[in-house]
């Protein structure tokens, strides 16, 4: 187990290095693409302070807490971004064009390969706003700091990367029996700009939703939450764990499932 | 009579491509339907987030706009982006990586026209299937919010109207852009940097209201206002009648400015491509 976990890790590391090499190929377009990321955060961040100009708190949250969360909510889904990407082409094109006939033929288990095999540098936009904005937020705050919250929330991040990463499994898979499922791991994407703010601004189906079935509030709200209050870590943390674990697992056994009934695609 | 015919004649070598269209929408149908879903679902972020600002502002009105004028500018003004936005750009630059523009090229007809046929018939599908529903939705919503209906049928063809405009000015935009494909070789950064910005400057991610009065004026005449926010301020019924008359006016200036712009940066770059293994 420890061993296969090394080759693991000792794969990814060359997986990147050759990603890098690729990417090297369109320099010029990587950083237009991290600068227009960057640039979008910063007008909805100006769309906010426009908001907070007119109102003292959004629903009892204040400017700086929002601005914690909504960059709390960035660095998992960095964290994912940068090493799972390929996923994405696994419902976009990697089953239709019957590419995944390679990731079969490797000596690797194919479920890792196309995870790992893309190193999506784009990433670092994303994790760069997250903690600037959790950096300009935190002077405003008044947190108590520990040394074990500090690890918790560390901790949580991580777990909250992988629901992500279990959703997008779960989702790509699909594309084993439709052939084209990119559009639906999309739409789970778009319900996740839901919790770039406070859960609780939203009404109860909402808020349940975000909850208990596309559990994304556990990958800002709960965790943020922890750190802001100090309080509940069991739920706020616990669960943000327990969830993690569902989520991939939920995934795996969906892919598990449709990798038995890829058919390549003839041509 | 002889130009009508050689008319009808060019339009009917470019039918094959409306058809093309609607059927490469139509493939993938599921797939298509639950990127629309993805998008609408945005929308409701927007929707629910201004809901939260609303009660805390605690009245009826945010910045002179009621929660109706909210819904109607969220909703109109996706709905808008959608029924103007094409695929071109993000074609071309596909097709000049993979080397089938020389395809396209080879053949005796426009290159341009072949993506506007072709993407017309996307548009006749996303009407059908999301604009006439949300339409429906977002005015049945402030019949209830208002218990009076707002909706003007006469204002909605005047937006339908500055809609035709405002794809135009979006088709010859992206032409321009999509073509600098040829220079930069691959488009996605670009192409991100680009929609931020656009979106900024046409008012879909802040109503231009917002802004303070200088930058509102400016931004108004630039020709991102023309894209979305003019139709959408039509739909509303903000505009008085000479203010109609002059943005109306200002959208086919720069319709056919940047129809003329496209033509020249056709001739300028067509001598850079350079099919790679086509």
């Amino acid at each position: 187990m420890f061993k296969e976990l090394l080759r693991a890790v000792k794969m990814h590391r060359i997986f990147i290095i050759q990603e890098l090499k690729r990417m090297m190929e369109y320099k010029g377009d990587f950083l237009t693409g991290v600068i227009g990321f960057l640039i979008s955060q910063v007008f909805n961040i100006l769309f906010l302070s426009i908001i907070f100009s007119q109102i003292p708190t959004l629903i009892g949250w204040t400017f700086e807490e929002v601005l914690f969360i909504y960059g709390f909510s960035l660095i998992p889904k960095a964290i994912d971004h940068m090493f799972f990407d390929n996923l994405w082409a696994m419902g976009h094109f990697l089953v239709r064009k019957g590419e995944f006939d390679k990731y079969l033929t490797r000596p690797i288990n194919p479920m890792f390969h196309v995870m790992a095999e893309k190193f999506q540098v784009d990433a670092f936009g994303e994790l760069l706003v997250g903690i600037l904005l959790i950096a300009s937020a935190l002077p405003n705050l008044t947190v108590e700091w520990s040394f074990i919250k500090v690890l918790l929330v560390i901790v949580a991040m991580l777990f909250a990367s992988f629901i992500y990463t279990g959703i997008k499994i779960g989702t790509s898979a699909i594309a084993f029996w439709t052939k084209r499922s990119g559009n639906i791991t999309y739409m789970f994407y778009m319900v996740n700009d839901f919790v770039k703010y406070p859960v609780d601004i939203y009404n109860n189906v909402v808020r349940s939703v975000l909850t208990y079935i596309i559990p994304f509030a556990f990958t800002s709200y709960f965790p943020a939450l922890y750190f802001l209050t100090g309080e509940n870590p069991l739920f706020n943390i616990g669960m943000t764990a327990l969830v993690s674990v569902i989520v991939m697992t939920i995934g795996i056994l969906i892919w598990n499932r449709g990798v038995k009934v890829y058919e390549s695609a003839g041509s | 009579m002889s130009r009508i015919s050689k008319a009808g004649k060019k339009l009917r070598i470019y039918l094959p491509f409306v058809n093309a269209g609607v059927q490469e929408a139509s493939t993938y149908r599921a797939n298509w339907f639950f990127y629309i879903l993805g998008d609408v679902i945005g929308c409701f972020v927007s929707f629910f987030v201004w809901e939260a600002v609303f009660i805390s502002n605690g009245g009826e009105s945010f910045m002179g706009f009621d929660k109706g004028d909210m819904v109607v500018y969220i909703f109109l003004t996706f709905l808008t982006n959608k029924l103007i936005s094409g695929g071109g750009t993000y074609d071309i630059g596909e097709e000049v990586k993979d080397g089938t523009i020389a395809m396209r090229m080879i053949k005796p007809i426009s290159y341009n026209s072949t993506f506007l046929f072709q993407e017309l018939g996307n548009k006749l599908m996303e009407i059908g299937i999301i604009f006439i529903p949300l339409t429906a939705g977002v005015e049945v919503y402030r019949f209830i919010l208002t218990d009076s209906l707002q909706f003007n049928a006469g204002r909605f063809f005047l937006y339908l109207f500055c809609c035709v405009f405002a794809y135009l000015i979006n088709f010859f935009f992206n032409i321009c852009f999509g073509f600098t494909a040829f220079i930069f070789k691959n488009l996605w950064g670009s192409n991100m940097l680009k929609n931020c910005i656009v979106g900024f400057l046409s008012g879909s991610v802040i109503p231009l209201a917002f802004f303070p009065d200088a930058m509102k004026n400016v931004l108004s005449l630039l020709p991102f206002a023309s894209l979305s926010y003019t139709p959408v301020m039509v739909y509303m019924g903000i505009y008085s009648g000479s203010e109609m008359l002059f943005y109306i006016g200002l959208q086919i200036f720069w319709c056919l400015a940047f129809w003329l712009l496209s033509k020249l940066v056709w001739k300028a770059v067509v001598k850079h491509l350079c099919v790679q293994g086509g």
